[in-house]
C-alpha cells in the first residue's frame, strides 16, 4: 500500500502494553487518514456516553497520505477524542515534527487509550515503544517540558506536550509543539492529562511510503520553492495572519468586549504593521515556506509567538490594546497549554458578566495584570479558576438567568476572533462547525462582506459555506496537509489531487476527495446524534446575543443591525437540504447511504429515526 | 474634497504608508481614487468606503474613509 504505512500503535496505558495493527486498503480509502481515521476508530470503539476525561476516552493522533511528504505545508498533526468541552467529537490540527517523524516511524497514527496510574511519556523511536516515568516534568510548563524532552532526544526529534491547564483537565487545554503551535481546541489536551499523558516524543529513521518517489521529490521540493515564492512577492507573512485585524476593524467586525462591541479606535495599536515591527524571530511548521508565527517580546521580555486568533481574543476582545500585554496573555497560554481562543471568550465573559451584574468579581476590561492572575488560578483550577476552567458554556449554566445568551459559543466551543452580529453567513459557519464554532472549517466572512449583500440569507451563503467546509474541514483535515498555500495565496487546489495521487499511485479527482470530505462531515454529524439522542436543529444556533437588537451598534457602518432569528432559520433549512440532512440537521438515511454509511446509519437508528 | 485613505496589510510597505488624508478634484469614483495610490495593479483587493463594500464605478463623497486591502481568506 503505497501513500500509507498501513500500521497504527495501540498504547494501552492502563496495562502499559503496545499493539502495532495494521489496517486494510479498504480503510484507507474510504477513510483516507487524518480526521478520517480518527472519527471512524472512535466511532467504532468508544461507547456512547462515556466520560470524556475518563479511561473509556482514547486520544488519537491521525496523519494522513500527504502528512510529512516534502511538499507545500505537510507538517500538521491531527489529534482528536470525544471532546470534554462539548461532548461531541472533538479534534483540532498542529504543526509538529511528529509528522514526519511518526510517518518515518512507521505508523499513521496512535490510538491511546487507557489512564496510567502516574503521570508517564510516551517515547517512540522506529520500533521501540516505551511508556516511561514523567513525575520530573508533571507540573511543568510546555516550554520547560520541552526542553526537558530535547535534552535526552535531540531538537529534531518530535514532540507533543501538555501544560498544566491539560494536567488540571481545563476544559479547553490543548496538545502544544514547538516554539508555539497548538491544537485540539476542544479540550484535548485535557484528555491527554486525563490519562496521566505528559508529553509524546517521536523519532523514526525509515522513508514515508510514496507511490512515485522521485516524481515527488521533484515535485514537492519545487512547489515548496514557488509557494515561498509567491509569498515573497505578495508580502503576505510580512504581518501573516495578522494583517486582517485592521479589516475587521473598518468593515465592523472585530471582537471586541466580549464580542459585544465591533471595533475600537485603538485596534491600530495591536494590528500587523505594530506586530510586524515588534518582531523579533519568525516560527513556522516543518516543510513551510509562508512561516506564520510572528514571535515577540512579551510584557515580561519572554518570547511569545503571535498570530490573529490569539490577538483578536486576547486583545480586542479583552480590550488590552497592549501588544506586550497581549503576548503576556498569549505566553501564559502557551505556557499551561490553554486554547487562546476559549481563553480569550472565557475572559470576555467574565467580565462581560461581571459589569452586567450577574456574577460577583474584579475583572474588568482592559486588565491585563488581572487577566495574567486569572490564566494562572484557571490553569490551576484554583478559586475563581476552577469556574473559569469550565469554558463559557458551562459557567453561564452555573449564573443561570438568561446568561448563556451571552456565552459566545456553539455547542460549547467558543467562537474564533470573528464578530459575527451582523455577519449572516459567517455566523452559519461557526454554528454549522463540526466540532463547535471554529474558524477552520469555513471562513466565509470577506466574501461575504465584500462580494454580496451584507444583509442577505440567501442561499448562495449557505452553499459558499458547505464549499468551504468541504475543502476546509475535509480535504485538508484528512489528506492532513495545512490549508494556508490555497487560502492565502491561490495556490490551486488540483496540487493536492495530484500530490495525493503521486504519493498514493492512486488516479483519483478532486470530486473523490470531496464525497470522503462529505462522509465524514455526515460521520461527525452522527456521532453528535449518538451522544446526544435528543439532538435538533437549536444545536446549530449562533450565540443568542447576536439576535439581540439591544446588543446592536449604535454607530458606524452596522449601525442598529443585527441577525435576523426568522431569516436565520431559512438560511440553516437552506444549508440543510445542500448537505441532504433533514431540517433537524441529521443525514437522510438516502444521504447516509448515498457516502457509504449504511452500517452507521443502522447504529443510528437504534436510538431514532433517520428520515 | 478631502478622503482618508487606509491601506492594509502588505499593502502599506507597497504605498508607504498606512493611512493619511489625501486632497483629490471631484468627481472621483472608488476605482479613479486606486489609481492614484502606488499599488499593484495584478494583486487583488478589496476595497470599502465608511466600513461596507463599494463598487468602482460609486463616485465618492467628501469626507469617505476608503479601506483597501488584500484578500485574506482566513487562518
Amino acid at each position: 500500500m503505497n501513500g500509507w504505512t498501513g500500521n497504527l500503535l495501540r498504547i494501552n496505558l492502563t496495562t502499559g502494553t503496545v499493539k502495532k495493527e495494521t489496517f486494510s486498503d479498504e480503510f484507507a480509502k474510504k477513510w483516507v487518514g487524518g480526521r478520517g481515521f480518527a472519527l471512524k476508530i472512535l466511532w467504532d470503539e468508544l461507547k456512547p456516553g462515556i466520560d470524556p476525561l475518563g479511561p473509556e476516552n482514547k486520544l488519537i493522533v491521525a496523519l494522513g497520505p500527504i502528512a510529512g511528504v516534502p511538499a507545500p505545508n505537510t507538517g500538521k498533526t491531527i489529534v482528536a477524542a470525544k471532546s470534554p468541552l462539548t461532548g461531541g467529537y472533538g479534534d483540532g490540527n498542529l504543526g509538529t515534527r511528529v509528522t514526519m517523524e511518526l510517518r518515518k516511524a512507521g505508523y499513521d497514527g496512535l490510538i491511546i487509550e487507557g489512564r496510567s496510574g502516574s503521570p508517564v511519556y510516551l517515547s517512540i523511536v522506529d520500533d521501540r515503544v516505551e511508556i516511561l516515568p514523567a513525575g520530573e516534568i508533571w507540573g511543568k510548563g510546555t516550554y520547560e517540558t520541552n526542553d526537558w524532552i530535547y535534552k535526552k532526544y535531540g531538537k529534531a526529534a518530535g514532540v507533543l506536550t501538555i501544560g498544566q491547564g491539560g494536567e488540571n483537565k481545563v476544559l479547553y487545554a490543548v496538545i502544544r509543539s514547538l516554539e508555539g503551535r497548538a491544537g485540539g481546541r476542544p479540550g484535548i489536551g485535557a484528555v491527554m492529562g486525563s490519562k496521566n499523558l505528559k508529553a509524546i516524543v517521536v523519532k523514526g529513521s525509515g522513508e514515508i511510503p510514496v507511490a512515485d518517489p522521485a516524481g515527488m521529490k521533484t515535485l514537492g521540493a519545487g512547489d515548496l520553492r514557488k509557494v515561498g515564492e509567491i509569498d515573497k512577492k505578495t508580502g503576505w507573512s510580512i504581518q501573516g495572519t495578522n494583517g486582517v485585524l485592521s479589516w475587521l476593524n473598518e468593515v465592523a467586525a472585530l471582537p471586541v468586549g466580549n464580542m459585544r462591541k465591533t471595533s475600537h479606535p485603538d485596534a491600530w495599536k495591536i494590528d500587523g504593521q505594530r506586530l510586524n515591527a515588534a518582531r523579533i524571530a519568525t516560527y513556522g511548521c516543518p516543510n513551510c515556506t509562508m512561516r506564520c508565527g510572528i514571535a515577540i517580546h512579551d510584557h515580561e521580555g519572554r518570547e511569545s509567538e503571535l498570530d490573529y486568533e490569539n490577538i483578536g481574543m486576547l486583545g480586542s476582545n479583552l480590550e488590552i490594546f497592549d501588544l506586550d500585554q497581549v503576548a503576556s496573555l498569549n505566553y501564559l497560554c502557551d505556557e499551561y497549554g490553554l486554547d487562546t481562543i476559549s481563553a480569550g471568550a472565557v475572559l470576555g465573559f467574565y467580565a462581560d458578566a461581571v459589569a452586567r451584574g450577574d456574577v460577583k468579581g474584579d475583572f474588568k476590561f482592559g486588565d491585563a495584570e488581572r487577566a495574567k492572575e486569572l490564566l494562572r488560578m484557571t490553569a490551576y483550577r484554583e478559586g475563581v479558576g476552577d469556574f473559569l476552567a469550565e469554558g463559557t458554556m458551562r459557567m453561564a449554566r452555573k449564573i443561570g438567568r438568561n446568561s448563556i445568551d451571552y456565552a459566545i459559543q456553539v455547542k460549547g466551543l467558543e467562537c474564533s476572533a470573528y464578530n459575527c452580529k451582523f455577519v449572516p453567513g459567517m455566523a452559519l459557519a461557526f454554528a454549522t462547525s463540526p466540532i463547535g464554532a471554529h474558524h477552520k472549517e469555513s471562513w466565509v466572512i470577506m466574501f461575504e462582506i465584500t462580494q454580496t449583500s451584507r444583509d442577505s440569507y440567501g442561499p448562495e451563503k449557505a452553499q459558499k459555506v458547505v464549499d468551504l467546509q468541504r475543502i476546509r474541514g475535509g480535504i485538508f483535515e484528512f489528506i492532513v496537509s495545512c490549508r494556508f498555500p490555497w487560502i492565502e495565496l491561490g495556490w490551486d487546489l488540483q496540487h493536492y489531487a495530484d500530490y495525493f495521487n503521486k504519493i498514493t499511485g492512486l488516479n483519483w479527482t478532486l470530486d473523490d476527495l470531496y464525497k470522503v470530505g462529505d462522509r465524514i462531515y455526515s460521520l461527525m454529524k452522527l456521532f453528535w446524534l449518538r451522544e446526544f439522542p435528543n439532538w435538533d436543529r437549536t444545536m446549530d444556533y449562533p450565540p443568542k446575543v447576536w439576535f439581540d437588537p439591544s446588543n446592536a451598534d449604535k454607530e458606524g457602518p452596522i449601525a442598529g443591525k443585527i441577525l435576523e432569528w426568522d431569516k436565520y432559520q431559512k438560511l440553516l433549512d437552506s444549508y440543510y437540504q445542500i448537505r441532504g440532512w433533514d431540517k433537524r440537521g441529521i443525514p437522510t438515511k438516502k444521504t447516509a447511504l448515498e457516502l457509504g454509511l449504511a452500517k452507521e446509519a443502522a447504529e443510528v437508528e437504534k436510538i431514532g429515526r433517520l428520515e | 474634497m478631502k478622503i482618508t485613505v487606509k491601506v492594509i496589510g502588505p499593502f502599506i510597505y507597497q504605498t508607504g504608508f498606512s493611512e493619511k488624508e489625501i486632497e483629490v478634484k471631484e468627481p472621483v469614483t472608488a476605482g479613479q481614487l486606486l489609481s492614484l495610490i502606488n499599488l499593484p495593479e495584478d494583486r487583488p483587493k478589496i476595497v470599502t468606503r465608511n466600513g461596507k463594500a463599494v463598487a468602482p464605478k460609486e463616485e465618492l463623497q467628501d469626507g469617505d474613509r476608503i479601506a483597501i486591502c488584500p484578500i485574506y481568506s482566513g487562518g
